[in-house]
């Protein structure tokens, strides 16, 4: 069991968020490199930059096993570094990262769950697999002919000033595996610089080359200093109670022979020198890393969406108030100029205040997007088609918590094409005339207050008699089968109970049908739709609300009661003239408009509410469209539209099943009362 | 009335006052927890000081549907929707017209809060081990089910509700 680092809960979810964001740039990246099949320098830097941060970071926070594995990634990537063209054709490469980078996903979601205590995974397999392709990669490398000078590798180095008047030189060893060995190093100076003068120390530059690891792990850490007031005995006990230090040594200074006979072994006499000009190179790449972070630095923060929340409640209550200061019933009949002139002004603020707090909660959808990528590219090469992932309209933005709640009916959704959509083979496109490499499409756009999104794919398309047949099959037809027209058809298989593919496959047909995809989508206020060619592609088409938190409203009153129906379920309303209801032999009422006949559901009746108005003619009929059908509505009169603000229910009321009887959440006028707002698609289903 | 009142609180002030030097001798005496106690039909409840809220006026109640008759509806409280429940209806009593005393005690435990309608709202007092009682456990009769300790003082018994349960769900769906 582990836990968390006293004092480090708080950067947890800081922690969290880093990495996750950095996980998905890993992914990003190896995406495009694997499909371009070069690395590009910038590319090796920044996947570079990024396991060095997920490791900084892990070793931070106490995760060693992750922070391991983001070591021995690094590691590899020390070595494609060196040799971008290895990685050419190296799919195992992306393979083993791609694996890395889901495993650490896995235990970020671990730790995230229950932070207090989580079982640390073994990763010593993913760990020696990644030791293999790194030998496997040095292989390569040697084969090649080529082998690369390893810095500050093999050769002892004794700093000069070692035989400085009063230094001593020291050389201390890390305890095994403790990792991050140059950043213990560097502690450890700072720990003694405070009583010592460092003279210099072997390898010079731990604090900014984390490679200098390895040559700790061999040779040992070798500090050159000069005690200041304290004795070098008193820096030598500070040493040897330093964290993680195992042992430490005083070492003489090398006799001259010794010196000579070691000087002659290397190229060159300075002991920093072999490594000058990879330090060069090493600057180089640390100003690219520099120019890469600073590119990054946009003017950008992260806040707590709990806080935004917040701010959006305050502003939402703001809005209420003021509307019951401005038309307080106090102030009828009275004349106020400057007042109304005031009360405007203030009006105009706060819709600002409004929109500049809605935008906030915007952001683009190209997050939820390239998750999609990955997606899409493990699928290629799990069933071994291929396809590419083309995305547009990424930047189309929308609240956050919807954002949140996408990923999973795109998820199934993308799975569904690549699975089922795709022809199984090149061969197969081809003789239909279609390029080898199929197109799977993410588009977004905007449209009234809506956004649509759309999943397709150019692969064979639904083939309405399979669907027809498995249908009934599977029992889920209610009518004869000739009855189902065209776009029916393609509803069918959003229906619970239904499956197209015969073979139930790693990545979709897990039971989890479309009928799951399309209730997350109604969830959120959305709708899911359905467009199919044979032969040449299928559309899933998502419509979801702009933000789940203003919707326009219609107010209704019911007896006392003040209902808010959302505007777009409304599709026309109307006062009925007397004889027009008709009554079947089960007490049903419907009613006749232009030809159609409309099911009538009285809101008092339904919510048991008292009301003078209970003649059809004295109150207003409203049809509104749920789901697949339309109803008529009866209540006592309108009273008018207005955006408001959605809140669900108190959760003590989820308890009882209010969402059932067709509430979907309730609202705050500016009278400060509250009405309920009527979700169409439930009042229908109960009945 | 009035005289009596004030009897009253002369000697609950007597009473309180000859406990507190009670409990600077005796230590196990100490002050356990503070109670709001309120009148639902001719009984006095006391509610644990931690849970409560506020207490306000009877606002503006929106009914709401499909939910048991003594959860009134839903009420705004400074832009947070917060379900009310009628103590009386809750118990099994008969409903009242609210008068001026009438009020709605908000409640909170944990991320669920509820507003409590009571008759009335009287006192805050201390429980101590002295004042304090369990409900008996034989014949554990339905009726305290939701009763987590009994107080006493010079004006009688407060039945202390226990939050958790009253706003809990399971046991309230069977009656």
């Amino acid at each position: 069991m582990a836990k968390i680092e006293p004092g480090m809960e708080s950067m947890l979810d800081m922690y969290i968020f880093e990495t996750s964001s950095l996980l998905e740039q890993l992914d990003e990246i190896l995406i495009r490199t694997e499909s371009a099949n070069a690395f590009i320098e910038e590319d090796i830097n920044e996947v570079f930059r990024i396991m060095h941060t997920i490791k900084g970071s892990s070793a931070m926070m106490g995760f060693d096993n992750l922070q391991k594995i983001a070591h021995k990634g690094e590691d590899l990537f020390f070595i494609i570094r060196e040799k971008p063209e290895l990685v050419k054709d190296a799919h195992f490469v992306y393979e083993l990262i791609f694996t890395v980078s889901d495993l650490y996903k896995a235990e970020i979601e671990i730790i995230q769950a229950s932070p207090e205590d989580f079982e640390p995974t073994d990763f010593s397999d993913i760990i020696a697999r990644l030791e293999d392709a790194a030998k496997q990669l040095k292989s390569m490398e040697d084969t090649g002919g080529q082998t690369s000078v390893q810095p500050n590798k093999g050769a002892e180095q004794l700093p000069r000033e070692s035989s400085a008047e009063g230094a001593m030189t020291v050389r201390v060893r890390f305890e095994a595996g403790c990792g991050m060995e140059n950043l213990r190093a560097f502690l450890l100076l700072n720990k003694i610089k405070d009583d010592a003068e460092i003279l210099a120390c072997v390898p010079p530059d731990v604090e900014t080359n984390s490679d200098t690891s390895a040559y700790i792990i061999e040779n040992g850490f070798i500090i050159v200093f000069k005690a200041v007031e304290v004795t070098n005995e008193d820096i030598l006990a500070v040493i040897g109670d330093a964290v993680n230090v195992e042992s430490y040594e005083a070492i003489n200074l090398p006799k001259p022979e010794e010196k000579a006979e070691k000087e002659a072994e290397k190229p060159t006499p300075l002991p920093t020198e072999p490594t000058a000009e990879k330090s060069a190179a090493r600057k180089k790449d640390e100003e690219i890393k520099k120019a890469a972070g600073s590119g990054q630095k946009q003017s950008l923060i992260s806040v707590n969406l709990a806080k935004l929340d917040l701010l959006h409640d305050i502003v939402g209550e703001i809005i209420t108030t003021e509307s019951m200061v401005i038309s307080n019933p106090d102030l009828d009949g009275l004349k106020l100029e400057s007042f109304s002139k005031a009360a405007r002004q203030l009006r105009k603020l706060t819709d600002e205040l409004q929109d500049t707090v809605m935008s906030i909660r915007m952001v683009p959808l190209a997050g939820a997007f390239q998750k999609m990528g990955r997606i899409v590219r493990d699928m290629k090469v799990k069933l071994n088609k291929n396809a590419e992932l083309v995305l547009e309209g990424e930047n189309t933005e929308v609240d956050k918590s919807i954002v949140d709640m996408l990923n999973d009916p795109l998820m199934h959704l993308v799975r569904n094409c690549m699975d089922h959509g795709i022809e199984n083979t090149a061969e197969e496109r081809e003789a239909l005339g279609k390029p080898a490499v199929a197109q799977v499409k993410l588009s977004a756009r905007n449209s009234s207050g809506e956004v649509i999104i759309t999943v397709s794919d150019d692969g064979a398309g639904i083939n309405k008699e399979k669907v027809l047949a498995k249908a009934q099959k599977n029992g889920i037809l209610t009518r004869p089968a000739e009855d189902y027209s065209a776009k029916e058809i393609l509803n069918i298989i959003l229906l619970p109970g239904f499956s197209t593919n015969e073979s139930v496959t790693e990545y979709s047909g897990r039971g989890v049908g479309m009928d799951v995809v399309k209730s997350n989508i109604e969830q959120i206020g959305g709708s899911l739709t359905v467009e199919s060619e044979e032969g040449k592609g299928t559309s899933f088409i998502i419509k979801i609300p702009l933000t789940l938190a203003i919707v326009d409203g219609m107010k209704l009153k019911v007896g006392v009661t003040v209902f808010t129906i959302p505007i777009s379920s409304v599709r026309e309303s109307f006062i009925v003239g007397e004889n027009r209801l008709i009554t079947d032999t089960e007490g049903a009422e419907m009613i006749m408009l232009r030809g159609v006949c409309y099911p009538v559901l009285r809101l008092h009746k339904k919510f048991n509410i008292k009301t003078d108005v209970t003649e059809l003619k004295d109150g207003i009929m409203l049809i509104v469209r749920a789901g697949e059908n339309d109803i008529c509505l009866f209540a006592d009169k309108l009273i008018g539209e207005q955006p408001v603000v959605v809140k669900p229910f108190p959760k003590f009321l989820s308890h009882w099943n209010i969402k059932q009887e067709g509430l979907s959440g309730c609202t705050i006028m500016g009278d400060g009362t509250i009405s309920l707002i009527i979700d169409a698609n439930n009042l229908i289903n109960t009945d | 009335m009035t005289d009596n009142n004030e009897k009253d609180t002369f000697e609950e002030l007597l009473d309180l006052r000859m406990k507190a030097q009670l409990a600077s001798q005796n230590d196990d005496d100490r002050e356990i927890a503070k109670v709001l106690t309120f009148n639902v039909a001719e009984q006095v409840y006391a509610i644990e000081i931690q849970y409560v809220t506020e207490i306000i006026e009877i606002p503006h109640i929106t009914a709401v549907p499909a939910v048991p008759d003594y959860i009134t509806g839903i009420i705004n409280v400074r832009s947070k929707v917060i379900p009310v429940m009628n103590i009386r209806l809750r118990f099994g009593k008969d409903e009242i017209a609210a008068d001026d005393r009438t009020c709605v005690i908000i409640v909170n435990d944990g991320d669920v809060s509820v507003g409590l309608i009571a008759d009335s709202v009287s006192d805050v007092l201390s429980v101590r081990e002295s004042n304090r009682s369990e409900t008996p456990d034989a014949m554990n009769v339905n009726s305290d089910k939701f009763i987590k300790y009994i107080v006493e003082n010079a004006d009688g018994v407060k039945l202390v509700l226990d939050i958790k349960k009253l706003l809990g769900s399971e046991d309230e769906k069977e009656i």
